[in-house]
């Protein structure tokens, strides 16, 4: 009794602290001074202390600000990245759609950009350009200012080219030529193991259980690689046309590829849950990997390889290289936001617009001090201290086209670009990436969307690694379950928001 | 001297007692008045000035005309959901609490005075008295709340647009009146019953509630401050409006658990605790007893560090350890199979063997853990017993059974209750590292923390319905606990909790 | 005088057979981790686990070692918070309990009951957070890092068993007699004959902080003041990270041996606990050796 009273009037203390932190604040004025705290992802330099003194002694000259960069560390990241939103505390933000961009932004985790920028930060957003702008829009608002260096990420598969040559096999470029490639490796050497497929990358799909489904991707000019959520999809050329693909014969027989080559021992029986071990690849553990690809692993890999194994060789194919889909990756792949309750959103986009409009500050953010840090030699970058690596703030929503210095592994990545770039010119939208701009809101039928994904976890993620017997009955069994989960109530939502979203921008 | 001690204090306090049918009519019609004013037909709170108010808020007109202007405490709440202000949810949600605890209060203090003369010791009417007193104070508080509460909206809202109702001024003088008089009741019963109040207590043993100072104040700011979050299981947390301001959904974050297979889960998690609690503790038990009776000092020293390694494991590497030995192909316990001769088994596709495995580990992992309590207990039991029993002739089964173990029982029903405390949680590592996210075994080793895990990663903003589900387990545990607790408390007042 | 009880040899027979298996069975799974941390991590990849080490290296304990700065650091930091939780814990649980197993205290059930009442519910890690980095503004302070777990309720009330079980009443009546107020009765009678729920309410204590990561995680703004685990944790989840994330990353990844890291880890982390832990082990380790065979 004594402590609830006691209780009820810290809650009254507690109720009006936390009543103050959405405060608006007043008009800034420059005389006071900000400090400003930038919430970016991954663990901090060595020399995070030197750089930010070097960066906030010119700051403090012109905008009477400092910034003080804050890690999430990759410990729970994600955790952290939501809580830090919640609690509040953070002016600048990391954003980025595999953060769930859309979602927060929606929710009203960021500060409206619009005015914002008109005033403050007129140059970043001539250089942004309205197109760039526009695919960070969400509900017709914009809340973050993208990176602004394209980059092809496009799904595809990383194989040994050297085995591939050794014994005179196909290229794996489509699915009989994969199974060829695959099954001559399996014959010639038996002992090695072809692939470390597990559910890590398909976890939280809702398109895919498991990680081997991805190599469909030869077969469909989809709109989006593995389809839309819920066994829909739709093709690139049309992209408003939506269709069913789980409940047709395609899907049957696709599965039963899957099983054929779970039988032909292409994984291993205790895949799915197989701690997905990213080094198999680059340790000679398996030949190819089939999921979450890019052409940025594809080079780490190939550099892996020159180190240890000279005699190794990686290679890269994009799905989209034999379906003709490419596009690049979206705005949102990385972004900064300002968060709603900063107290100096005026500052934060002027000191944005400093970061990305200025090549010394930018080149002093990415890449540290010039002669201590690093060094450029060609016109290449060069790395002169262990204490602060290549954008070592893990800024990469800082990265800007034209300031941006080459690294020697760049010379490959941008000659893989420019060949995407080539194939996405002849799509039908050329070098849009439609999906990437779609954020589903799908609060009405929540409920029926986690029954369906636990319905794939269970029944969809055995049939496509080919752990069942008789795919079939396996494959009713998934169909029946997954209509009694409300499949039907999630697809009605979707396509009726789909058709709105390409309608509005003209996906047609 | 302490009227209580001296016999004239006491028959005085007799005396007086003839004299309590006033007082107690006085204390019944307080109940009643309270009572009454909390039934929904009475307007407590009310909205005045509805259409400028309405204008503020900025309802629609549709969704305006079906607002009434008055409302009962719980009704109130629902106002809330559907304008939509959830600024005043929170507030509204503590005044319900209140208030409900004040009813409960004072039926309580009704019935226990109904069967006062049926309470040992002569206490029942004590008892009632401080039953019937908190209720008062509850039900002022409710009042004061209440004003409070329209003070706050006036001031948001910048208008007259809420106003207490006759009912809280009733309520509130009804709390005060029925408090003042209950106090003299009480004062003579204290007498009676030889027992003491707040002040009597506090000059006897002040130095012990300085030693709990430290104690309140640490679970002051750790736990009870924290525990305003329960709110947010009732709301729809968006960042625009904050926390305490989201609008207030009621109990739509708990669908989801009456829409999921709640019952499957339940059947699991419980079953799996169970499992855990009672063979745990009980191979804790039987280890400690067997590494007592170890006559050379240095081996019972070196096997029970042995025993008690597995919890420096973690589980992050267990898993990797499990996998290593489960695994299909080249796992360790396949290799040995087909060594033998046998088939191997799949064990990562077939989850019948799961509850076992998982069982086992678990064990594995915390029978060294456990066991250091009941060590510790078994060695203050004075040899003196044993000696003792020695002459008598007993053989060391006959020692075990009638001297370590019932010894050991205060300890063991300790920890048994705790952990039954703790029934509908799990031990989440335990179960998401060893099984990860394979589906085909979530039937089997499905547990409630594990799939509320999987709906809140899936769903970042899924603030609301992690905590509906905490508050889900926290419940159904309390009710586990205060039973079982009850129930001891019945047969042997000393192994209970509280 | 040796007292031979013959009934009781089969016991001793048995009770030798089952805890050799017992504690074969629980440290089988460590020498795995030990032999794993000196084999070569392409080894481990290949072949999985086994007793003995294969191709033997210190590669995993370099690599830890790498920056001796940060890890000294970690460790300094590790004893700083477990000798500061569990002195200081050890101490307020200790008097907490104390009060509770007072049979003339008049509130000693309601106090339990609160005490109880916190493991029960509670509001969730945000409200949690929130009032330690918002209302009180402890956000990258050590204090942030061993305060929350100073007192937990299930301690408490094991040290009340303990006092209530070693501390018979009738000397504390006594004591009371003779005019003994609260203080000296806890300094005088209570704590000395509190060996064993000392050592193990300290025991489990000191273990909880030696091990935690979560609170370095959630409330560290700086390097400086991460614990051990979270020092040694992190650094494999970094590796994990950069490699699954999709950014061009400089930091060359192949020099990082995962697999045995992670077994290194959990040998240095332990190390220092398995070197206290005798000491503590007399507490609560000792035998009932009469009616035994001595010897």
């Amino acid at each position: 009794m004594r402590h609830l009273k006691k209780t009820l009037s810290m809650l009254l203390a507690l109720m009006m602290c936390l009543a103050l932190i959405p405060a608006a604040s007043a008009e800034d004025d420059l005389s006071q001074e900000a400090n400003l705290v930038f919430y970016v992802m991954g663990d901090a330099p060595q020399d995070e202390t030197a750089v930010e003194d070097a960066i906030n002694a010119i700051l403090k000259e012109k905008f009477n600000a400092t910034i003080d960069f804050q890690f999430s560390t990759w410990t729970d990241f994600t955790l952290k990245y939501n809580t830090q939103l919640t609690s509040g505390g953070a002016d600048l933000i990391y954003i980025a759609n595999w953060l769930d961009y859309g979602l927060l932004a929606r929710a009203g985790a960021f500060l409206e950009l619009d005015d914002l920028l008109n005033k403050y930060a007129p140059e970043l957003r001539a250089l942004a350009g309205e197109d760039m702008l526009n695919m960070c829009r969400v509900e017709g608002e914009l809340y973050a200012v993208p990176a602004l260096w394209p980059e092809y990420v496009p799904l595809g598969i990383k194989y040994r080219e050297d085995l591939r040559a050794k014994y005179d096999l196909p290229y794996p470029d489509s699915l009989e030529n994969m199974e060829a490639y695959f099954a001559g490796v399996k014959a010639n050497e038996p002992d090695q193991a072809i692939l470390r497929c597990t559910t890590s990358e398909s976890a939280s799909s809702l398109s895919v259980a498991f990680d081997a489904a991805n190599v469909l991707n030869f077969k469909y000019a989809w709109t989006n690689a593995n389809g839309f959520p819920y066994g829909l999809t739709s093709d690139y050329a049309t992209p408003d046309q939506v269709y069913d693909y789980w409940f047709t014969d395609a899907f049957t027989e696709d599965m039963k590829l899957l099983k054929k080559w779970a039988d032909m021992g292409f994984w291993s029986k205790s895949a799915l849950s197989d701690t997905n071990d990213s080094e198999a690849y680059d340790n000679g553990l398996c030949i190819a990997e089939v999921a979450g690809m890019n052409p940025n692993k594809q080079i780490s890999s190939a550099t892996n390889f020159a180190k240890d194994h000279p005699e190794w060789e990686s290679a890269y194919i994009t799905y989209g290289e034999v379906t003709g889909v490419l596009f690049p990756g979206h705005a949102t792949q990385n972004g900064t936001a300002i968060v709603r309750g900063s107290k100096y959103p005026e500052r934060c986009a002027m000191i944005l617009n400093y970061l990305m409009t200025d090549r010394e500050m930018n080149e002093l953010v990415q890449y540290g001090i010039k002669g201590v840090h690093y060094d450029v030699v060609d016109g290449i970058y060069e790395n002169l201290s262990e204490n602060f690596k290549y954008e070592n703030f893990n800024t990469w929503n800082l990265r800007v086209n034209e300031y941006k210095l080459p690294q020697k592994s760049d010379v490959a990545l941008q000659a893989m670009f420019d060949k995407y770039n080539e194939i996405a010119q002849k799509t039908r939208f050329p070098n849009v990436n439609i999906y990437g701009g779609f954020t589903e809101d799908y609060s009405e039928y929540e409920f029926e969307r986690t029954a369906v994904s636990n319905v794939m976890r269970q029944y969809l993620a055995p049939i496509q690694a080919g752990l069942v017997d008789d795919v079939d009955a396996a494959v009713a069994e998934f169909r029946e379950k997954v209509t009694a989960a409300g499949l039907q109530k999630c697809r009605d939502g979707f396509t009726e928001q789909w058709k709105a979203y390409c309608e509005e921008y003209g996906y047609q | 001297m302490n009227p209580s001690m001296t016999a004239a204090g006491r028959a005085a306090a007799r005396a007086g007692r003839s004299g309590d049918r006033r007082k107690l009519a006085a204390m019944g019609l307080c109940a009643l008045v309270i009572l009454i004013c909390f039934v929904p037909a009475f307007p407590w709170i009310r909205a005045v000035n509805t259409e400028a108010l309405y204008g503020t808020m900025g309802l629609k007109a549709s969704v305006a005309k079906k607002l009434s202007p008055d409302h009962s405490v719980l009704t109130f709440l629902s106002f809330v959901e559907t304008s939509k202000q959830g600024i005043l949810g929170f507030w509204s949600f503590l005044l319900l609490i209140v208030s409900a605890a004040a009813i409960i209060l004072i039926l309580a203090a009704g019935v226990t005075y109904a069967i006062r003369n049926r309470i040992a010791e002569g206490k029942g009417m004590l008892r009632a008295c401080s039953f019937f007193q908190k209720g008062m104070i509850f039900s002022l508080a409710a009042a004061a709340g209440t004003a409070g509460l329209t003070i706050f909206a006036n001031s948001h809202y910048g208008m007259t647009g809420f106003a207490a109702g006759w009912p809280v001024y009733a309520a509130g003088a009804a709390g005060a009146c029925g408090y003042l008089v209950s106090k003299r009741i009480e004062k003579q019963e204290m007498i009676l019953c030889r027992e003491h109040g707040f002040i009597e207590e506090f000059r006897r043993n002040w130095v012990l509630f300085l030693f709990l100072v430290p104690c309140f104040v640490f679970f002051l700011i750790n736990n009870y401050l924290p525990m305003t979050g329960i709110y947010f299981a009732f709301t729809q947390f968006n960042f625009r409006d904050h926390l305490f301001a989201s609008p207030f959904v009621g109990f739509k974050n708990f669908e989801f658990l009456v829409r999921s297979e709640i019952l499957h889960l339940t059947q699991n998690t419980i079953l799996y605790n169970i499992v855990f609690i009672v063979i745990g503790n009980i191979l804790q038990i039987f280890f400690a007893i067997l590494i007592s009776h170890v006559a050379n000092k240095r081996m019972r020293k070196i096997s029970q560090t042995m025993i008690f390694m597995p919890y420096f494991v973690s589980y992050v590497i267990l898993r990797v350890l499990v996998f290593n030995m489960f695994e299909y192909e080249v796992g360790l316990v396949n290799n040995f199979i087909t060594s033998m001769g046998m088939e191997r088994i799949d064990f990562y596709n077939t989850p019948e063997y799961w509850p076992w495995l998982i069982t086992a580990f678990f064990l594995w992992k915390n029978i060294g853990y456990g066991m250091v309590v009941y060590l510790a207990t078994i060695t203050g039991i004075s040899t003196e017993y044993y000696e003792a029993a020695q002459i008598d002739g007993a053989n060391i089964y006959q020692q075990i059974r009638y001297i370590t173990v019932p010894l050991l029982k205060p300890t063991f029903i300790i920890l048994l209750l705790y952990a039954l405390g703790g029934i509908m949680k799990g031990q989440f590592e335990l179960f998401y590292q060893l099984v990860g996210n394979n589906g085909t075994l979530f039937n089997a080793t499905d547990i409630f923390d594990t799939y509320v895990y999987r709906i809140t990663t899936t769903q970042p903003l899924s603030m609301g319905m992690g905590t509906a589900a905490g508050l889900f387990q926290s419940l159904f545990g309390f009710l586990v606990i205060m039973i079982t607790n009850l129930c001891i408390k019945r047969r042997n007042p000393e192994y209970a909790l509280f | 005088m040796k007292i031979r009880d013959r009934s009781a040899v089969p016991f001793h027979v048995i009770k030798a057979i089952l805890l050799a298996i017992l504690s074969v069975l629980c440290v089988l799974p460590f020498i795995m981790i030990i032999s794993g941390s000196l084999t070569d991590n392409y080894t481990i990849l290949k072949e999985g686990f086994s007793l003995f080490p294969r191709n033997i290296t210190a590669e995993a304990y370099r690599t830890i070692f790498r920056s001796p700065d940060g890890i000294l650091q970690a460790y300094k930091m590790n004893f700083y918070y477990t000798f500061m939780g569990t002195a200081l814990g050890l101490l307020v649980i200790t008097l907490t309990a104390y009060v509770i197993s007072r049979k003339d205290f008049k509130y000693r059930n309601k106090v339990s009951f609160l005490i109880y009442f916190t493991t029960i519910f509670g509001g969730g890690m945000i409200p949690w957070y929130m009032m330690y980095t918002n209302v009180l503004g402890l956000r990258g302070t050590t204090l942030a890092i061993w305060f929350p777990a100073l007192m937990s309720s299930f301690l408490v009330i094991l040290m009340r068993t303990f006092i209530t079980g070693s501390v018979p009443d009738a000397v504390v009546e006594s004591a009371k007699i003779d005019g003994a107020g609260h203080w000296i009765i806890f300094w005088r009678i209570v704590l000395p004959v509190l060996g064993p729920g000392l050592a193990t309410v300290g025991l489990f204590q000191a273990l909880g902080y030696w091990n935690d990561w979560y609170r370095s995680s959630m409330f560290s703004t700086s390097s400086e003041t991460w614990s051990l685990q979270f020092y040694l944790y992190d650094m494999v989840n970094s590796t994990l990270a950069m490699r699954q994330m999709a950014q061009n990353v400089s930091l060359n990844t192949a020099d990082l041996p995962t697999q045995t890291v992670k077994l290194a880890m959990a040998v240095v982390a332990t190390g220092p606990v398995l070197l206290f832990y005798p000491f503590v082990q007399r507490y609560f380790v000792s035998g009932i050796t009469i009616g035994a065979v001595k010897g």
